[in-house]
């Protein structure tokens, strides 16, 4: 098991989201302050409107806290204006989505390299190698994501997340398009990453099955952290996230 | 390794190459215009270049007389006398001295009828194919003696007539009977672009056409050995002061480029359409990109998430712009060498004439072409690339937060300051019209372009209230649109995008817009110029020439002689200068008072017998002249008169702003005499039907004259007007194609964005002919809306234009309403047509695979 590292690779201090103002003032994130730990599989969870994608959204710089602060590893966002923070993304972040990860009108090995094409960044053709047969993915190289099947499409997406070696991974409901053994196929991946190659990923999900893949587990409501769990399973984060329901 | 955004950049255009297909074609068709102006005008200047190099033969020098303004050629100016001739030949290095005279003449067919050409018809003097200019003989021997002719072989062939027939000539002074012996043609032409011509020996020429001894100018040819400009010398030291001695290279560019000047405006004339059709069609394209960058929301927001640049996104877009350019201006310089051809074809169906010798494409066209073609792509690819890249990365996955809210307040703000600049320059360009016809003409139309944006910007924030009423309005069959679920449908997706419903229909706006002021412009000249006629032509008759070449001088003789008609009166015209500027002034007979109403306010008409001159109120007023003051005149070949002002008038729609007798007319120009027409007035006490009897008898010896009474002749220049505004729709019509197109386009694009939405209501039970009836409508929707706001732009226009006018042209501001509500009527069929192959798409979509769409 991978050792907790004293050095986080995300963190959230006393960070603040309100969307709208007085009478219809909503606050997505209510003071957060977490740590997202290098080679850690961590699970964000809550219910609907807890404030769990918000709080991904901001730590992956794709929106702006009104306060507090996030930091990927000892850079605070706050600081970057847009094109240090599109070059942070490029560099620094890997991005999972729910569904459409890919341009349908590049080649799946086009799309696993495209954020280091963007850059202007050759590949590491090793590690590009690693990845791609870590991901099952070698004979598929050649075709366009309206030829793959859902579970090798999100495939591709990961193979793009863990490309450039980024410091950490942001995964938004990854598995939520997919069946169930696809999905589980999916997590597997996900940890084999983090495990094996020794990444970083930080996942947001509201699947507990999803979540037991993980390392760790915050759980979030109302848009504050409210409880967490090491090594969880699919049974203790299904029992926590009852109690939350409730 | 290619560059990503590169990459990105072909593989968008290739997928999506149907959407953009008919983008790239309202592109193709405006670049087409363009190169297709060009390559005709150089085509037509340079088969004329050719046409006058090959008609100067062996000329080396012409003499002729001098003029001290303009730019006639010989025959419009006073001629040169024949005894020139014998002494010229006597200079040293003179190899050949010839007269060269020019005089119209018409050939008489074998069924007695004249031959009709699309070009001038005239005869000259000829030495035969050794002589100096450029006329070959193709077969049978040169004409000598006074019994022989021949004739251009195009013409001999279209007349029937065989080497040997005997051939009926009418010339200016009388006709007589020919042998034809002989064929000639123009170095390689074999027809002279559209015209006839007879060729006679000198003396014979002389003679026929009643030259007097006195020839239109010498041709002088030089002796091998000599150096031209040396005999030019000797030859101009002997010359009176009022002739003078150019060379023959000289000589022929004059005459041809004195045609390529109005080919170059016929050229203009075709570029402001084509700069039409370029502003319609790139509200098309900016259309289509507006949308495909709406649609492609999510794929720009995950490129943003993966770390492209705002910079990459927009180049992405524009060189998406740059590609559809490059293809669409390609196929466009193609394009225009068929749009040459074409307008040729058409023009020469029309009785144009015009001289080709193969399609010029310069390099010049291509430059323009490919900076236009390419420059119109990329502009309108600007805004919605920008727009893309400010598409907030998160919306990769919250597609809801794609596009900030619309900035209504800054867009009317913007919209109504662009309007505002617009109606004022163009007022200043109408109005004011500061220094010169370039400045009037460009602040007009930047002050027309800017009015336009203005209205397309302002209407997107009217476009959904005008989509409700205008669905609430039109009758569709049985019952209100509103009151079916097609029809609500319908005209709500025409609401839920204002932009992109406002900026489809601007581009039909436009193309209706100038329809509008077109009409009223054309329906305001028709009733000034029918009221002008109708209270100025009191004539009984007019005699004409139908195509343009003007009448002989000795119909009006014969008419005059007529004991059926009483005042009979040729009218012609000549140039002078007064105050330093060239003007028109027309001749008559003092009897052209009884036959035309030129309403004298001061004065009287018969002062023109005392040789005084009458004026329009408006140069009079100009000059600050009144009756018994006298204005100085510098008439074209140098003589200078002072003449007194005898009436002032207030009509000049027949006879333009000057007039004198023509017995003054002959004392300051010898130039050979054409009658533009004649007025005649009946006899008192003689019939209609015996004076037209008599008439048309004596017409029927000018086979180029066509008699007309008063309301044919009234019919006659009506048609001519109808003609040409018949001309200006069908090329305003290509704009509004290429707002059909635009519609078309967008309805496409809309369908395809709502694959999803039309397979849910496919399968909640809408029949295919409800989806079909629902896109149909919409497109309808749109199409009402555009040319509301054409109408609603363009009257405003066209009654300014129509103001803006001078009076001699337009004295009533009349409102078209019958056009305006065919425009109208109109619109709703462009819906229909433009909705075709949408609503097709929209009705075949499989309701499964559509719901599955994301």
């Amino acid at each position: 098991m991978t050792q907790v590292a004293t050095h986080p690779a995300a963190a959230a201090l006393n960070a603040s989201k309100i969307y709208g103002k007085d009478d219809s003032e909503v606050r997505a994130l209510d003071d957060v302050t977490v740590d997202f730990h290098l080679g850690q599989f961590t699970a964000i969870m809550g219910p609907s409107g807890s404030g769990k994608s918000t709080l991904m959204h901001c730590l992956a710089g794709l929106d702006s806290l009104t306060s507090g602060s996030v930091c990927i590893g000892d850079t605070d966002l706050a600081q970057l204006d847009d094109k240090q923070l599109t070059t942070l993304r490029r560099e620094k972040i890997g991005f999972i989505f729910q569904a459409y990860n890919l341009i349908p009108t590049l080649t799946a090995l086009e799309n696993i390299t495209l954020p280091m094409d963007l850059g202007g960044v050759k590949p590491d053709q090793e590690w590009l190698d690693t990845v791609i047969d870590a991901m099952n993915l070698r004979n598929r190289l050649s075709h366009r994501p309206s030829e793959l099947s859902g579970g090798q499409q999100q495939r591709v997406a990961v193979a793009r997340a863990l490309a450039s070696r980024p410091q950490i991974i942001f995964a938004d409901e990854p598995t939520g398009n997919l069946d169930s053994k696809t999905g589980a196929e999916i997590l597997m991946f996900m940890k084999h990453a983090v495990t094996d190659l020794h990444q970083t990923i930080v996942m947001v999900t509201h699947d507990p099955l999803a979540a037991a893949y993980a390392d760790r587990v915050v759980f979030l409501a109302d848009g504050r952290v409210v409880d967490e769990l090491s090594q969880p399973t699919s049974a203790q984060v299904l029992d926590r996230m009852k109690r939350l329901g409730n | 390794m290619v560059s990503p955004v590169i990459r990105l950049t072909a593989r968008g255009v290739v997928a999506r190459k149907f959407r953009i297909l008919l983008t790239t074609l309202a592109v193709v068709s405006g670049v087409a215009f363009v190169s297709g102006a060009f390559v005709l005008t150089d085509s037509v200047k340079s088969a004329i270049d050719n046409l006058f190099e090959e008609l100067r033969g062996e000329i080396d020098l012409q003499v002729r007389t001098t003029i001290a303004f303009g730019d006639q050629g010989p025959g419009e100016r006073d001629p040169v006398p024949l005894s020139l001739l014998s002494e010229i030949s006597k200079i040293e290095g003179v190899r050949l001295v010839e007269a060269n005279l020019r005089r119209p003449a018409t050939i008489i067919k074998t069924d007695g009828k004249p031959l009709k050409v699309s070009g001038p018809a005239f005869a000259v003097a000829w030495s035969g194919p050794d002589g100096l200019d450029g006329r070959t003989l193709i077969a049978g021997t040169a004409p000598h003696g006074p019994n022989e002719v021949a004739i251009d072989k195009g013409s001999a062939k279209r007349a029937g007539y065989e080497i040997g027939d005997m051939v009926t000539i009418v010339g200016p002074v009388g006709k007589d009977q020919f042998t034809l012996v002989g064929l000639t043609g123009i170095g390689k032409f074999s027809g002279g672009a559209g015209a006839s011509v007879s060729a006679f020996d000198p003396e014979t020429a002389n003679d026929f056409l009643g030259a007097q001894d006195q020839a239109d100018s010498l041709l002088v040819g030089v002796l091998p050995g000599f150096s031209p400009s040396d005999v030019q010398a000797s030859i101009e030291e002997m010359l009176p002061a009022s002739v003078e001695v150019i060379t023959g290279v000289q000589a022929a560019k004059e005459i041809s480029g004195s045609i390529n000047d109005v080919i170059d405006i016929f050229g203009k004339v075709l570029l402001g359409f084509a700069a039409i059709s370029l502003f319609v069609s790139a509200f098309l394209i900016f259309n289509t990109f507006a949308i495909i960058v709406s649609q492609r929301l999510r794929e720009l927001a995950l490129l943003r998430a993966v770390g492209a640049s705002t910079q990459q996104i927009r180049l992405m877009i524009i060189g998406e712009g740059l590609i559809i350019g490059i293809i669409a201006t390609g196929l466009g310089i193609l394009g225009g060498l068929g749009v040459a051809q074409g307008i040729t074809a058409l023009f020469n169906a029309a009785g144009a004439a015009f001289p080709t010798a193969g399609l010029t494409l310069s390099l010049r066209t291509i430059l323009v072409s490919v900076f236009i073609g390419i420059g119109v792509t990329v502009t309108a690819a600007i805004v919605p690339a920008i727009r893309a890249s400010r598409i907030p990365p998160v919306a990769a996955m919250r597609p809801e937060l794609g596009f900030s809210a619309l900035q209504r307040n800054k867009r009317l703000v913007v919209g109504l300051a662009t309007l505002l600049v617009g109606i004022t320059l163009f007022s200043i360009g109408l109005f004011v019209q500061p220094g010169g016809v370039a400045i009037t003409l460009g602040s007009s139309a930047i002050g027309a372009v800017m009015l336009f944006l203005g209205v397309a910007s302002l209407s997107t924030t009217i476009a959904a209230p005008a989509s409700r009423l205008i669905s609430r309005i039109l009758p569709v069959p049985f019952r209100p649109m509103t009151r079916s679920v097609s029809g609500r449908l319908a005209s709500r997706n025409a609401q839920r995008t204002p932009r992109r419903t406002a900026s489809t229909a601007s581009a039909l706006m436009v193309g209706l817009a100038l329809v509008s002021t077109v009409a009223v412009v054309a329906a305001s000249v028709k009733k000034s110029f029918t009221e002008q006629l109708q209270s100025s032509v009191t004539a009984d008759f007019f005699i004409t020439n139908p195509s343009f070449q003007g009448l002989p001088v000795a119909l009006a003789e014969h008419l005059d002689a007529l004991e059926e008609l009483g005042s009979v009166s040729p009218f012609r015209v000549t140039q002078a200068l007064v105050n330093g500027e060239e003007k028109q002034i027309s001749a008559v007979k003092p009897e052209m008072g009884d036959i035309v109403n030129v309403d004298v306010i001061k004065g009287e008409f018969g002062s023109l017998a005392e040789g005084k001159i009458m004026l329009h109120e408006d140069p009079a007023r100009d000059l600050g002249v009144g009756i018994g003051d006298s204005v100085n005149f510098t008439w074209q070949n140098g003589t200078t008169s002072t003449l007194t002002v005898g009436g002032i008038y207030a009509d000049a729609g027949v006879v333009g702003n000057w007039l004198i007798s023509l017995d003054t007319l002959s004392q300051v120009s010898k130039v050979p005499p054409i009658d533009f027409f004649i007025g005649a007035k009946i006899a008192e006490g003689v019939s209609v039907k015996d004076a037209r009897a008599a008439v048309e008898k004596v017409a029927k010896e000018f086979p180029s004259a066509e008699v007309q009474d008063q309301s044919e002749f009234q019919k006659s220049q009506e048609d001519q007007l109808n003609q040409l505004l018949a001309i200006v729709y069908g090329l305003l019509l290509f704009a509004i194609f290429i707002a059909v197109l635009g519609i078309a386009n967008t309805m496409a694009l809309s369908v395809y964005e709502r694959t999803r939405e039309f397979g849910l209501l496919r399968a909640v039970g809408m029949s295919k002919r409800h989806l079909k009836r629902s896109v149909r409508w919409e497109a309808i929707i749109v199409s009402v809306f555009g040319a509301t706001l054409g109408v609603v732009v363009g009257l405003p226009l066209g009654v300014s234009v129509a103001m803006a006018l001078p009076d001699s042209f337009v004295t009533t501001t009349q409102i078209p309403v019958n056009t305006i509500v065919g425009i109208l009527l109109t619109s709703i069929i462009v819906g229909i047509v433009a909705a075709i192959f949408p609503a097709r798409r929209a009705a075949k979509l499989d309701v499964l695979a559509a719901i599955a769409t994301q």
